[in-house]
């Protein structure tokens, strides 16, 4: 570490005198108490600042402990994600690339990425439209890591999407603990931070991976600059749960694959669901990235899958294979890669 | 797990834990699975005492359950059913179950009562290797043309599956999620990506009962 982790009496000395100040004002003045203000704090605290942590992520009772380093130098946002204690695994973001290190795979996953959300993530600012689905709430203050914490709540108002709870640090609105609960309330996964350093600087070896990558495969995918097929890129999903609607229609080479996929995003404004329409397997016989001597299966795929804290549902509609995967309940892929079909004259937003 | 270490945990996850103690039971964690594992059950609790109910999804239980009734085979329903039954994909025989292959986190599904209606197979891709079988795949009936529209309500419909495809191979379900993720700019995409860091082995165990409800199926039972 190269600095000395913030000491508890440090935080809680002033912190309990604003707090004895703030309560003595009455609620309807207390601007920057808006837990839509908090959200806004965290989410550039989460973007702009310096931070080395040790969080355990709690899901189904198995619990994982991670560490996340992520630096802010002249603009640049260098970032790496580290499995501590289970696969080895670890991911690198540096240079607008996302580096993932399999080494269980013996095999190196690298995409571009333009995109300049933090690992941990954030959440976008609130719209009306947002806010049709979804109620922000402030929660009782409480103490995490003996830190005063201010709890934000984002309920669904359907059981199409997940909320999250959030306990920020008074001091630097970072979380210090995330839950995604689902519209009832029931808890799906969280992170609890158990250490976070925010450090003027980090130096370069904290953030280069630990993985030897001798012997391993790389492998790069991403978006392609050839368009899907006619054939694949006149589809579109014919039905959307309440508030979701077509953001971003593309191509993107699947691992391995010989021909793009349509890929299309649909979004609620927090949530997001990627829908991928392909050749059906048995036709195009790409092999998957991380599997190259398995050939691609003869059957087609179909079923409902877990992925984290989502779903992926895959199905076959007409022949081509189309793959719902998002951070949203089951239903919700299942209902978008349902209703796919092909459509005449959609209104395109391209990548 | 000692009386102390139980003490660290409870007053850690309640945030109550001095600095000074967190950093030993951090330390502990790390490098202690069986540890970790009662942190987890704990975790799991404390949940349920706060009144946020308990989460029974649960990686690798597609793995338990899949050993408790392997050999048995997988039937499609009769007909459609208004609430939603948990069904799974399963080995069509004999195939031991993989653990640690995956790469994405695959598990059981619990069972359901949602609203709008949805009946239909809700199945868990779970092995690499094996050739899978669907008990029923769901089909949306759907009206007209034109551009999305909203579904304020929907039923789905099961459909007698006459293939047997395949499941999502998890090295191909991480390259979709790699593939999303950019455009997942919430949490969710924290969510995605950490889950993409967990290796799907070692599994603690959770009650059978707790976490899955009966198969559909009249002759698949799940081992008590």
């Amino acid at each position: 570490m190269t600095q000395p982790r913030l000491a508890l009496a440090y935080w809680l000395v002033p912190c309990a005198l604003v707090g004895a100040l703030l309560s003595t004002v009455p609620q309807s003045a207390r601007g920057a108490d808006d837990p839509r203000v908090w959200l806004q704090r965290m989410n550039k605290a989460l973007a702009t600042r310096n931070y080395d942590g040790t969080f355990f992520h709690i899901s189904g009772g198995r619990v994982e402990t991670m560490r996340i380093v992520h630096r802010v130098r002249s603009g640049r946002v260098t970032e790496r994600l580290q499995s501590l204690d289970g696969s080895g695994r670890e991911f690198v973001r540096a240079n607008d690339e996302l580096t993932c290190y399999l080494p269980d795979q013996h095999t190196v996953l690298v995409e571009p990425r333009q995109d300049r959300g933090p690992f941990l993530g954030s959440l976008p600012q609130f719209d009306a439209t947002v806010s049709d689905f979804y109620r922000i709430e402030a929660l009782p203050d409480t103490h995490i890591l003996g830190r005063p914490t201010r709890v934000i709540a984002v309920n669904p108002k359907d059981q199409f999407r997940f909320g999250y709870r959030l306990w920020l640090d008074e001091k630097t609105a970072m979380p210090l603990k995330t839950q995604l609960c689902d519209s009832r309330g029931q808890v799906i996964e969280q992170i609890f931070f158990a250490r976070l350093d925010m450090p003027e600087s980090i130096p370069d070896s904290d953030l280069a991976p630990t993985v030897h990558t001798d012997g391993m495969r790389w492998v790069r995918q991403g978006a392609s600059a050839d368009n899907a097929s006619a054939a694949l890129a006149a589809y579109r999903a014919s039905q959307l749960p309440p508030g979701f609607r077509l953001t971003v229609q593309g191509a993107q080479t699947i691992g391995g694959a010989t021909a793009p996929a349509s890929h299309l995003v649909y979004s609620d404004g927090l949530a997001t669901v990627s829908v991928f329409i392909e050749q059906s397997s048995s036709d195009s016989g790409a092999p998957s990235a991380l599997d190259p001597q398995a050939q691609a299966p003869e059957a087609p795929m179909q079923g409902l899958a877990r992925v984290g804290s989502g779903y992926a549902f895959s199905t076959v509609v007409q022949g081509h294979q189309v793959t719902a995967v998002g951070e949203v309940p089951a239903q919700t892929v299942e209902f978008i890669a349902h209703s796919v079909k092909i459509s005449s004259g959609a209104e395109i937003p391209h990548h | 797990m000692s009386e102390q270490i139980r003490e660290q945990v409870s007053a850690f996850l309640d945030g109550e834990l001095p600095d000074t103690e967190t950093e030993l039971l951090l330390k502990r964690l790390t490098r202690d699975g069986e540890l970790r594992e009662s942190f987890g059950r704990y975790a799991l609790i404390g949940e349920a005492l706060r009144g946020a109910g308990s989460q029974i999804l649960t990686r690798g239980f597609a793995s338990r359950v899949n050993l408790a009734i392997d050999g048995e085979p997988a039937q499609a329903p009769a007909h459609a059913q208004l609430r939603r039954e948990a069904r799974w994909w399963r080995p069509i025989a004999g195939v031991t179950v993989a653990a640690g292959v995956a790469a994405v986190a695959i598990v059981a599904l619990q069972q359901r009562s949602i609203s709008p209606r949805l009946s239909g197979a809700t199945t868990t891709a779970q092995n690499v290797a094996a050739p899978l079988r669907a008990a029923a795949p769901t089909q949306l009936p759907l009206q007209g043309g034109g551009g999305p529209r909203e579904a304020l309500s929907y039923t789905v419909v099961p459909a007698a599956s006459t293939e047997a495809p395949s499941a999502i191979a998890p090295a191909r379900l991480t390259n979709y999620v790699f593939a999303h993720s950019k455009y997942s700019s919430g949490l969710g995409q924290r969510g995605l990506l950490t889950d993409l860091l967990i290796d799907d082995d070692e599994v603690p165990p959770i009650p059978a009962q707790r976490a899955m409800p009966p198969p559909p199926a009249p002759d698949t039972r799940v081992a008590p």
